[in-house]
Order: C-alpha cells, then structure tokens, then sequence
C-alpha cells in the first residue's frame, strides 16, 4: 500500500474553507448594509437641507398659497438625492412642519418649514444590477426659518419679537 | 531539510484564510465607525451653521433697527432663537452639552458638541463607546447691494 501524503495537513485545512467563507459572506453583508445605511444617511441630509433652504428662499404671494414653492423645495430634495445616486422611487421628500411664531400654520416671516426626507436602503446591493429588498428606513429631518426681513414673503415681522 | 520533516506545515496556509478574512472585517468595521463619526461632524456643522444663519437675522433688535437703523443683534434673542432651531433638530438627543453662542454686533458664532456612537467598537470589551465631536459656524447680516 502506497502512503497518500496528499491528505497531511488537509485535516486543519480544508474544514476552514466553509467557515471562512461563512465569515467572509456575513461580514461582507454585515458592514456593506450598515455603510449602506450610513451613505443613505449623508444623502438624505443633504436632500432635507437642500428642500429646506429652497422653500424658505422662495417667493411666495400669500401665507396659505405656498405650493408652488412646496414643490420646488420637494424637486430640490429630489435632485440632491439623484446626485449622490439614490432612487426616486425608493425616496420621499415631504413639508411636515411650517408653523409661525404665533402657532398659525403658513409661509410667514419667521415661520420654521420642516422638510423630512426618507430612503429605503435596500437589504442586498449589487452593482450594475440594483438593490432588492425593503431594509432600513433612512430619515432626516431639517428645520430652517423663514427670513423676518427680506422681500417676497408676506406679512409683517414684527410677530418675530 | 527532509519532506518528512516539511509535512506538519502542510496546510497551514489555508488556515490563515479565516484569520485574513476577519483581519479585513475588523479594517472594514473600523473604516465604518470612523466614517459615522464624520458623518456626525458634518451633521453637527449642519446644524451650526442653519442655527447660525437664522440667528443672524431672526435675533437682530428690532426697537434698535427701527429707531436708529442700526443693525445690532440681541444677545439674548440671538441665544433663545439658536436654542429653538438646536431643539427642534432631530439631533438635540446627541448634544453633549448647551449650545455656545457668541454675539458680536451683527455676528453670532455657535458652537455645538455632539456625541458620536460607535457600533463595532461598542462590542469590544475596553473600548471606547463612542467619542464627542465639535463644530463651529459663523453668521454675519451684511446689508444687500
């Protein structure tokens, strides 16, 4: 009978091989989704503050007659989005706050406008063929005033005192 | 040396697979933690910097302003408008401490520390859970051309 040497050291060889792989395709996972999360949250901030400083700068004729401005800001949100490469379909960009000084909701001198924007980063990413699954929501919120002072916005400022 | 005597290290290298893998997934949650610290620094800058800009308008004193044409802010407007706008943000639950704002005329300098939480160092027996970061932004009026 002929020695095999070719099974020598196999015993503390070979049997890693599933495990490394196992650590290697979790860990993988592991840290692709929570960078995942963490690109999202970048992008999502930015589309928030972008709506924010776009609907506060606009021009608007009266209080209760905003959404043309709404939707400027919301298209600004989207594009900023777009930029660092996520999906509209996958996003929400949406007013949920515009509150004056003196409770009343409306484009006013010194009103705070809220804009939240949302990503639904996907469970699995691939490249070239997309992302699958509904993983996390992403979320960011960003509050700006509208300036007391400048022209274009309806009413007075002394409210703002 | 005989290949008798070269044989228990047959193998070994396969074993360093694993140790390879984990040593690229440490690198790799390392990378990660310290880009949520960045991007809590940023986020903090953020909110400066919106807390700043509309301080620098909203705290101005309007008796002043109406009477002398002075453009001053008031320090103690200019402080509660940057404590609404740090409040309101969704990341008041991460400040280390009240914000700092500075008033000169029509300045205002605010200054935020916000905690920063690890999430695979926070598994590591002895390390640190997180760190602090700080931002700093600056608001001046100036009047339009």
């Amino acid at each position: 009978m002929t020695r095999h040497r070719g099974d020598h050291g196999q015993v503390g060889g070979i049997e890693v091989l599933p495990f490394g792989l196992l650590v290697f395709v979790v860990g993988t996972l592991l840290v692709a989704n929570v960078w995942a999360v963490v690109d999202a949250k970048l992008a999502v901030d930015a589309a928030a503050r972008e709506a924010a400083r776009r609907f506060v700068e606009a021009d608007v004729p009266a209080a209760g007659d905003f959404g043309d401005a709404e939707a400027a800001a919301r298209r600004a949100g989207y594009e900023a989005l777009s930029a660092h490469g996520r999906e509209e379909a996958r996003s929400s960009v949406e007013l949920t706050g515009l509150e004056s000084p003196g409770g009343e909701a409306g484009f006013s001198r010194c009103a705070r406008a809220t804009f939240t924007a949302r990503y639904d980063v996907p469970v699995l990413r691939l490249p070239w063929i997309g992302g699958f699954g509904s993983g996390l929501e992403v979320t960011s919120r960003h509050a700006e005033l509208i300036d007391p002072y400048r022209d274009g916005v309806p009413g007075s400022a002394e409210a703002c005192s | 040396m005989t290949r008798a005597e070269r044989q228990p290290d047959r193998g070994s290298a396969l074993m360093l697979m694993p140790a390879g893998l984990l040593i690229v997934l440490v690198l790799a949650s390392i990378a990660v933690d310290m880009s949520l610290v960045h991007l809590r620094k940023r986020q903090a800058f953020e909110l400066a910097a919106a807390a700043a800009n509309d301080a620098a308008t909203a705290g101005v004193d309007q008796g002043r302003l109406r009477t002398t044409h002075d453009y001053v802010l008031d320090p103690e407007r200019t402080r509660a408008v940057v404590e609404d706008v740090v409040a309101a943000s969704e990341l008041a639950p991460q400040l280390a401490g009240p914000p700092v704002v500075t008033v000169t005329a029509a300045r205002v300098r605010v200054e935020l520390v916000l905690e920063a939480d690890y999430i695979f160092a926070d598994v590591v027996p002895g390390a640190p859970d997180g760190t602090e970061v700080t931002a700093s932004a600056t608001a001046t009026a100036v009047t339009a051309p």
